[in-house]
């Protein structure tokens, strides 16, 4: 645990993750009034029909587009520089000389990460839903099969949307981490994450691929859908929670065994 | 009685690829000496300090630090043991105080009032408070120091710990290392300025590409050191050398001059010599000790600046 807090500590100290805090929770002010401002509101994304009218529906609107890049580019921040920036600093000899094994902090940086990754989730969720209800009202949601759902039924459904973000933000953490760890480069760590999602989208627009199409790591964003339709349905959310589940293993298993097998030879 | 041994390796070996860095080193340093490896860049004493602390694994042999391996009892090994590898580094933007209070926590922690305490000793407790971004390289070198102070080791690991300073750096580090190997302190010092270890150490190892040139003593080594050399000018060189007589040798200089070699007592009679003959005596410097020429004889090491703005 002293590992933890030597590196939350120093993630509190660091302005880049105090600016991706403060974005995530500013950010969808200013967005909430200029998409309520809109003469036309964008018809062609899920919930957009309504998101001037209705507060429920922009919370959704923004949640839909955050999920293509901003929420991988958020975790990224933090999970791409969280080991590269050891060797950019050429630290790793510094604190691998202490008492403390590279088990002890891979883990505890895996775990700074990951919190990191579900409080900018939390944070962004909650600022852009109560923006929304504050900007353009909390009026009953039209779902997806056309049911209206009461504000309060409504205001549960879009925080539990919110939270099926969570897997596959998470799978994009820990993909963060085993490029911080195998390119030893901040950039990169922060960068590749959000490219190969937009790979990963663009893959998953293209006709035949459906199996494919199932592994990928950006298609349980798309999950929360069956929580706005009548009735519901988990069957993605499951599957989601399995391919993130899986994305999560098969990365942090790499990103460790490369650590430990790693010659610290620079800095 | 057997001596306790501090460090104890046994035909280490490392190689990079086709680059054998580190080959079937052996050494060993006993509890409360002051051992220096020396050896010119690219010798393999970082490599082997690297074995040492674990951050690099070695091919073939075994390291016993304190009497315990890595195999045996893993990062444990390192209980009682700090120091660092090339220059210290830190995080920028963190304090020289924070730094200190974080990686005293990867510790474990240590006593209330310690991160003070060996501030105080590398003279650093005014400069605490300020981001080491804005360290000179100097205070990075001198935190590495508290750093290290802070585990309250028994064996002290430093690793080249006057390079880049300046003179007055140098100054201070030489006598703040001496001042721990006077604690009781086990030092392992590595370097590549044999005054450095001439005047701190017991032990040395010299290490010639990744091989041991010399083993021993710092007497031993003095007994093997050949006649100290020096750098002659006079106003009629070429009558300067058939004055000479053995044992000293006189040969000419490439860059000008005359390279004068031999016991001081018959080189002084040979200075005396020549300005009784008449010549103009224009110039007579020292060009290396007789410990740094067999550095350089045992290494193959070229004369670079370094050495000449260390001596």
């Amino acid at each position: 645990m002293t590992a933890v807090r030597w590196e939350l500590r120093k993630l509190r100290a660091q302005w880049r993750a105090r600016a991706v805090l403060l974005a995530a929770l500013l950010g969808p002010i200013p967005i909430a009034f200029i998409l309520h401002g809109q003469s036309r509101p964008p018809k062609d994304s899920l919930f957009g029909r309504f998101a001037t009218e209705n507060g429920f529906a922009l919370s959704l609107l923004i949640l839909g587009f955050a999920a293509q890049w901003a929420l991988p580019l958020l975790t990224a921040i933090v999970a791409g520089d969280i080991f590269a920036s050891e060797d950019q600093h050429g630290t790793w000899k510094t604190v691998l000389t202490r008492s403390t094994s590279r088990s002890g902090l891979f883990w505890a940086k895996v775990l700074v990460a990951c919190s990191f990754a579900v409080l900018v989730v939390a944070v962004l969720a909650a600022s852009t839903t109560t923006a929304a209800l504050l900007v353009v009202g909390h009026q009953p949601l039209i779902g997806l099969s056309g049911q209206t759902i009461d504000p309060h039924s409504a205001l549960r459904l879009v925080a539990a949307s919110w939270a099926t973000t969570l897997p596959p933000v998470l799978g994009f953490t820990c993909l963060a981490v085993l490029l911080s760890v195998w390119s030893r480069n901040p950039a990169v760590g922060i960068a590749a994450p959000v490219v190969l999602g937009l790979v990963m989208q663009l893959v998953g627009a293209l006709g035949g691929l459906d199996p494919a199409r199932q592994g990928l790591l950006t298609t349980p964003f798309d999950a929360w859908h069956g929580l706005l339709a009548s009735p519901h349905f988990t069957g993605p959310l499951t599957q989601g929670l399995v391919v993130c589940a899986v994305w999560g293993v098969v990365t942090l298993a790499a990103a460790y065994v490369l650590l430990r097998r790693r010659d610290i030879t620079g800095g | 009685m057997t001596r306790e041994l501090a460090v104890e390796a046994h035909g280490v070996t490392k190689n990079y690829g086709q680059l054998r860095a580190v080959d079937n080193l052996s050494l060993q340093v006993a509890a409360g000496e002051v051992y220096g490896v020396l050896g010119p860049n690219g010798a393999g004493k970082t490599t082997f300090l690297r074995m040492l602390f674990g951050l690099i694994r070695p091919d073939a042999g075994t390291i016993r630090i304190l009497g315990r391996t890595w195999a045996e009892v893993g990062v444990r090994v390192l209980d009682g043991v700090a120091g660092f590898v090339e220059s210290p580094r830190f995080y920028p933007y963190l304090t020289g105080r924070q730094n200190l209070e974080g990686l005293s926590l990867l510790d474990g922690g240590h006593p209330r009032g310690r991160i003070g305490e060996v501030l105080e000793i590398v003279d650093l407790a005014d400069r605490a408070g300020d981001r080491v971004g804005g360290y000179s390289f100097g205070m990075r070198q001198r935190l590495g120091v508290a750093a290290s102070l802070i585990r309250d080791p028994r064996l002290l690991v430093l690793d080249e710990p006057a390079n880049g300073l300046d003179p007055a750096g140098i100054r201070d580090m030489r006598a703040l290392v001496k001042r721990l190997a006077d604690s009781g302190l086990t030092v392992l010092l590595s370097s590549h300025h044999m005054d450095e270890v001439e005047e701190i150490c017991d032990n040395v190892t010299i290490l010639r590409q990744g091989t041991v040139a010399f083993h021993g003593t710092i007497r031993d080594l003095r007994g093997m050191a050949p006649d100290p050399g020096y750098q002659l000018a006079t106003s009629d060189d070429r009558r300067a050398a058939e004055l000479a007589q053995a044992p000293v040798t006189v040969k000419a200089d490439p860059e000008g001059g005359l390279a004068v070699s031999g016991p001081r007592a018959d080189v002084v009679t040979y200075v005396q010599t020549v300005v009784g003959a008449g010549l103009e005596l224009l110039e007579f410097v020292p060009t290396e000790t007789p410990l740094e020429a067999l550095f350089f004889m045992l290494t193959g090491a070229t004369r670079g600046p370094e050495q000449v703005s260390a001596s």
